[in-house]
């Protein structure tokens, strides 16, 4: 996938056209304490190494394996957002003023109104590391994962059959793959924005500024797709079969991704396409 | 050249054709075969050799490497001490590349030495163009004498001579891990074939031993078991040479048909899998008093007693059996088995009817050389190689022989000299039938790659001034080039372009969305804005389809897919896509004709019989589609007078009416110009008549398609890549693959009564390629309206330089590959089609013909 990220965005000036309609929500930062910090450069790894140790059973009972280490995963990333992740609407709070919770339980309404948040995204001092604090983030969580197997999970099977996963059989295999991958790359994704439709327009046309969420979740995707190039290729070694390659790249990816993301040369950055090519795209409306 | 921007672009499209022509003259030596039966020359006084002997055994051991029968750890103890005793003749017989059953079946019996083009030509081995029934054998050479063939052992014997065997019982050598059953299927029969007298060749080939090697290696502890059985195969028939009446004069060979190596394996050029054991054996050889030691050491690797070509089998023969040698043969009867006869006239004949037989196929492949006893000037005592060489040896034989008496003794003068000329000429023969020409190659490539290197800037430039598509192109070809190396990519290419395919979707998508943004926020209605962000998915629903229409490759070719599995179970869809595929085709024609008035309709007459045309192939060549679904009510209804070829030339008669016709209405309107769009629906018809029934909804789903991307408004270069991913996916949603088997000739005769190359051949392509050949013409619908920086001749033309280059280089590095004749040598075969026909045939005509007009239009 080529993609042009040789542009900062901090500077959406980019993309004019963008700056003038609606204002995008800011890349999400990694909540600024000790063990956020830590915790969220541990957590690839250790979902990596923990993907390692149980990848021969996968090898030898896919279905079985996905199914069994499926609660385990959701666990891992509840305790990953919660530890490290601002949840939906905590960076207006500061400046509208309303609770998180509220945002939460009613979606915002994407238009104008997100105006006041742009520009928004210096590192918030949020010192409270009590259990309150974990409380009013468990809910956000436990929504964004119930979201991620109701909406994401088929949305994400939908994909990978278009993609080339089997339609008339693997039907257990691509459903459970696709659980993995949106709770690898949905959950924290729909617990830091919410139902914001602009992310989510952003999400569907992969336009998301670089960020650990959208950097995991990218990578999830990339991963899957390079993954299946080992498939073909005539070895007759039995982890080439349908979902194992896929979800090991989904795996490596989502590390690769979120830990790529956060570094500072493809921070806030997002695809972009030369002016050339767009330029060339007025003409011809024109 | 209106079409291009730059002479490099010609230059190097020019460079392409004679690339491929340097390197195929290296890589496909060309070797005519001469056809028919060989036989005596009866007109002259000459001596007629008594045959030596009447009847033949031929056993083949599958992979009998040199050392298993003759070294120290052999099992082959009885065999041994015919070799002691001077019964058994043994040789180490060297089997050139590619050591697999088939060609090594095909040297040892017509003496020739199978070139690349002759064994792929003939690799497709469902068909029956791999048989060797018209071609000259020792086995046919036995048959025309009137004399009856026995087979017992593997079925490629009887795949290579149908309708040769009296009796037979064929193996498949498809369970390797079978070890016994497929030799106790052959040993079974020997007792009661040894008993009978009625045939006069015995062919056994036995496999268990190959398999052993397959699964354990040479060093396998099923080995000396193995041997042991197959010396107790040699005794029973030896003892029974001895005692039987009728096998008095049997002669017994024994070979293998080609060795194997350290692993196990064969198909390469290592000492063990080209030096497999070779004896002949009979009571009378013991009175020639040839004893010699057994076992022994080798004298190189692999090489024991003398060795000598599998090619000589055939002259040898011939000779004992008293046979003509085969046509085709460049073997060189074994100099050991003249003393079989007294005469030193008998001798001398043997000699020169071989070389006289290897002359005639020198002469034929070299036409420009004479052999006559005026030897040429520059014969030097040295005696030159090569042709040259041919020349003098064969002068001196004259000279000799025409200065002979009637006297015995002209064998002695004139025999060394028959045998030298005979090396020579096989020597000479064999180089232009298996060696590579090395240099060719390689030149080849450099003129490949030069082709390349010269639209290289043109490609830089166009591809860092559009960034991401040109660094997805670039990314695409470069990781297309280095697929090439990989066996399993070449026979999976498909799932390289279903791969990118998804990619650049996304990619489009992406782009589509960045830009179609302003327009989203313009109220313009939420069904257009949500058709707007979604209509991505039906090209990906669409790809999807096409991806599953036709399984093809290798590893999952026999998956269910849609063409074979879900239309044969749900044939009503089938018929229901099929007539809404025709429907649209006819409703476009119709709309696409500049012509006013009631006179339109009538071009709905050559749709209309494209259709019919289709129903009537389906009912004469596949009629299973039609069981049990309302059509075949109709067809039975329906009588047809018409013939089909007859039928295929009036739809393409009226094509071509309806584009003259809308060409002449087109130049008398006021503004003259081409009617693309009538051309582009005449041939979307003609290429639907091409196809196989199966796929001509796939029409359907191109328009689709087509209507997709050019609501994206896309730019040049997008349309370009677009359009080659496009082509190549879907060549393979067709059914075509990169093996010789997948193609399709079914459409090759259609409208045609007598075969003619280049007919056969254009409509043979457009069928295969009718995927690509829409795509090239429908890229020029999708082009955007402004004819400026419209140039794709460049990029498409690296493309096909780069491709061709990674596929040659491929084919030279892996030359001595295991899968160098099924899988990398077919690839680059379709590379040519891809290269020749439809880069420069379909894509840079169509650039010729359309920016020309383009530019005229605009001016």
């Amino acid at each position: 996938m080529p993609q042009d990220t040789s542009s900062a965005l901090g500077a959406p000036s980019s993309t004019p056209q963008t700056l003038v309609e609606k204002p995008s929500a800011p890349p999400v930062n990694i909540l600024p304490s000790l063990i956020a910090r830590i915790y969220s450069i541990a957590h690839p790894a250790l979902l990596l190494a923990l993907g390692a140790t149980r990848f021969e059973a996968l090898v030898a009972n896919p279905t079985k394996e996905l199914l069994s280490t499926l609660p385990w995963l959701t666990l891992i990333q509840i305790f990953y957002v919660i530890v490290c992740l601002p949840p939906a609407g905590s960076t207006s709070t500061e400046t509208s003023a309303s609770a998180p919770t509220d945002v939460k339980s009613s979606p915002r309404p994407s238009g104008p109104g997100g105006a006041a948040r742009h520009g928004k995204h210096g590192k918030r001092k949020q010192h409270a590391n009590s259990w309150a604090c974990i409380w009013s983030r468990s809910l956000p969580a436990l929504l964004s994962v119930s979201l991620t197997f109701v909406l994401a999970t088929p949305v994400l099977t939908i994909l990978l059959v278009l993609f080339g996963a089997p339609l008339t059989t693997h039907n257990s295999e691509t459903i459970l793959c696709a659980a993995h991958m949106a709770v690898l790359s949905a959950t924290a994704l729909i617990y830091a924005h919410g139902l914001d439709r602009g992310v989510w327009n952003e999400v569907w046309g992969i336009a998301r500024p670089a960020d650990a969420v959208w950097g995991s979740a990218l990578g999830t995707g990339l991963g899957a797709w390079f993954g299946a190039i080992p498939i073909p290729l005539d070895w007759d070694r039995p982890w080439q079969a349908f979902p194992i390659t896929i979800l090991v790249g989904a795996y490596i990816g989502y590390a690769i991704g979120s830990l790529l993301s956060r570094t500072p040369l493809v921070y806030g950055k997002r695809v972009k396409f030369t002016s050339e090519d767009l330029s060339e795209t007025e003409k011809k409306i024109n | 050249m209106a079409g291009f921007r730059s002479w490099t672009t010609v230059i190097a499209n020019l460079l392409v054709p004679v690339g491929i022509l340097t390197f195929s003259s290296g890589f496909f030596p060309y070797k005519p075969l001469i056809p028919g039966l060989a036989t005596f020359d009866e007109t002259g006084q000459n001596v007629i050799v008594p045959a030596a002997f009447d009847k033949v055994i031929f056993m083949v051991v599958d992979a009998l490497r040199s050392d298993f029968v003759y070294s120290n750890e052999s099992g082959f103890l009885f065999t041994q001490s015919l070799i002691r005793s001077g019964a058994a003749l043994p040789f180490t017989a060297y089997a050139s590349a590619p050591t697999v059953t088939m060609p090594r079946l095909k040297a040892i019996t017509t003496g020739s030495v199978p070139s690349f083009l002759d064994v792929i030509l003939n690799i497709a081995e469902s068909d029956t163009s791999s048989t060797l029934a018209y071609q000259d054998t020792w086995l046919a050479q036995l048959k025309a004498t009137g004399g009856r063939l026995v087979m017992y052992g593997d079925d490629t014997w009887l795949k290579l001579f149908p309708g040769m065997f009296d009796r037979a019982d064929g193996t498949t050598s498809f369970f390797v891990s079978d070890f016994t059953e497929v030799d106790h299927n052959v040993t079974r029969h020997v007792p009661h074939e040894l008993a009978q007298d009625d045939w006069s060749a015995l062919i056994m080939h036995y496999l268990g031993l190959d398999h052993i090697g397959h699964k354990a290696g040479p060093k396998s502890p099923f080995m000396i078991p193995k041997q042991h059985e197959m010396d107790s195969v040699v005794t029973e028939i030896y003892t029974a040479m001895q005692q039987q009446d009728h096998l008095q004069s049997t002669l017994f060979v024994l070979c293998g048909d080609h060795g194997m190596n350290e692993a196990g394996n064969h198909g390469g050029s290592s000492a063990g899998e080209t030096s497999p054991a070779l004896l002949f054996i009979s009571p009378k050889f013991e009175a020639l008093g040839g004893r010699r030691e057994s076992p022994v050491e080798p004298s190189g690797d692999m090489q024991y007693y003398q060795t000598v070509e599998q090619a000589d089998i055939a002259p040898t023969l011939a000779g004992l059996l008293g046979i003509p040698i085969p046509l085709n043969s460049l073997g060189v009867f074994i100099p050991e088995f003249l003393e079989m006869w007294d005469h030193g006239s008998h001798k001398l004949r043997i000699l020169y009817q071989n070389a006289e037989q290897l002359l005639n196929t020198l002469t034929t492949t070299f036409p420009g050389s004479t052999f006559g006893p005026d030897s040429p000037t520059s014969c030097a005592p040295g005696l030159p190689s090569g042709i040259e060489g041919a020349q003098c040896a064969w002068a001196r034989v004259q000279q000799l022989l025409s200065g002979r008496d009637e006297a015995d003794d002209s064998y002695s003068t004139a025999g060394p000299d028959l045998l030298q000329f005979l090396r020579i000429a096989q020597e000479v023969m064999s180089r232009t039938a298996s060696n590579y020409d090395v240099s060719r190659l390689i030149l080849g490539l450099l003129i490949t790659g030069i082709a390349g290197l010269l639209v290289l800037p043109a490609t830089y430039k166009e591809c860092t001034r559009h960034g991401s598509s040109g660094m997805f192109l670039t990314l695409m070809i470069i990781t297309c080039g280095m697929m090439m190396f990989a066996s399993s990519y070449v026979e999976e290419e498909q799932q390289f372009w279903y791969w990118i395919c998804s990619g650049w979707i996304v990619y489009l998508h992406m782009k589509s969305q960045s830009s179609a943004k302003p327009l989203s926020h313009k109220r313009s209605g939420l069904l257009l804005y949500w058709s707007d962000k979604c209509i991505i998915l039906v090209l990906a629903i669409t790809q999807r389809l096409l991806r599953r229409w036709n399984q093809t490759g290798q590893k999952f070719a026999a998956e269910p897919d849609i063409a074979r599995t879900f239309f044969a179970r749900h044939p009503e869809i089938f018929w229901g896509l099929f007539i809404l595929a025709y429907v649209d085709a006819g409703r476009h024609l119709l709309g696409s004709i500049p012509i006013p008035g009631l006179l339109r309709l009538g071009v709905l007459a050559p749709s209309a019989l494209a259709f019919t045309f289709k129903l009537h192939f389906v009912t004469s060549e596949s009629p299973e589609l039609l069981d049990g679904t309302f059509i075949s009510q109709i067809m039975k209804e329906w009588p047809y007078s018409l013939s089909l070829v007859l039928h295929a030339r009036l739809v393409f008669y009226g094509l071509a009416v309806v584009v003259l016709l809308s060409l002449f209405a087109g130049k008398r309107s006021r503004v003259p110009r081409v009617p693309y769009d009538t051309i582009h629906e005449a041939l979307h018809i003609f290429l639907m008549t091409q196809s196989r029934a199966t796929n001509v909804p796939l029409f359907l789903i191109f328009r689709i398609q087509a209507g997709i991307l050019s609501s994206m408004n896309l730019t040049g270069i997008e349309v370009t890549i677009t359009t080659l991913i496009f082509q190549y996916m879907t060549f393979f949603a067709f059914g075509g693959s990169n093996a010789i088997s997948s193609v399709d000739l079914a459409s090759g005769y259609n409208g045609v009564d007598s075969y003619s190359v280049v007919l056969v051949g254009v409509l043979t392509f457009a069928s295969n390629w009718a995927g690509p050949i829409w795509w090239a013409s429908q890229s020029h619908r999708l082009r955007p309206k402004s004819p400026v920086g419209q140039d794709p001749s460049a990029l498409l033309t690296f493309h096909v330089a780069v491709s061709l280059v990674s596929v040659m280089a491929a084919c030279t590095a892996l030359r001595t590959h295991l899968f160098i004749w099924t899988v990398f040598s077919p690839k680059y075969l379709y590379s040519m089609a891809w290269a020749t026909a439809n880069h420069v045939g379909v894509n840079l005509l169509g650039e010729v013909i359309f920016s020309r007009s383009r530019s005229r239009h605009s001016s």
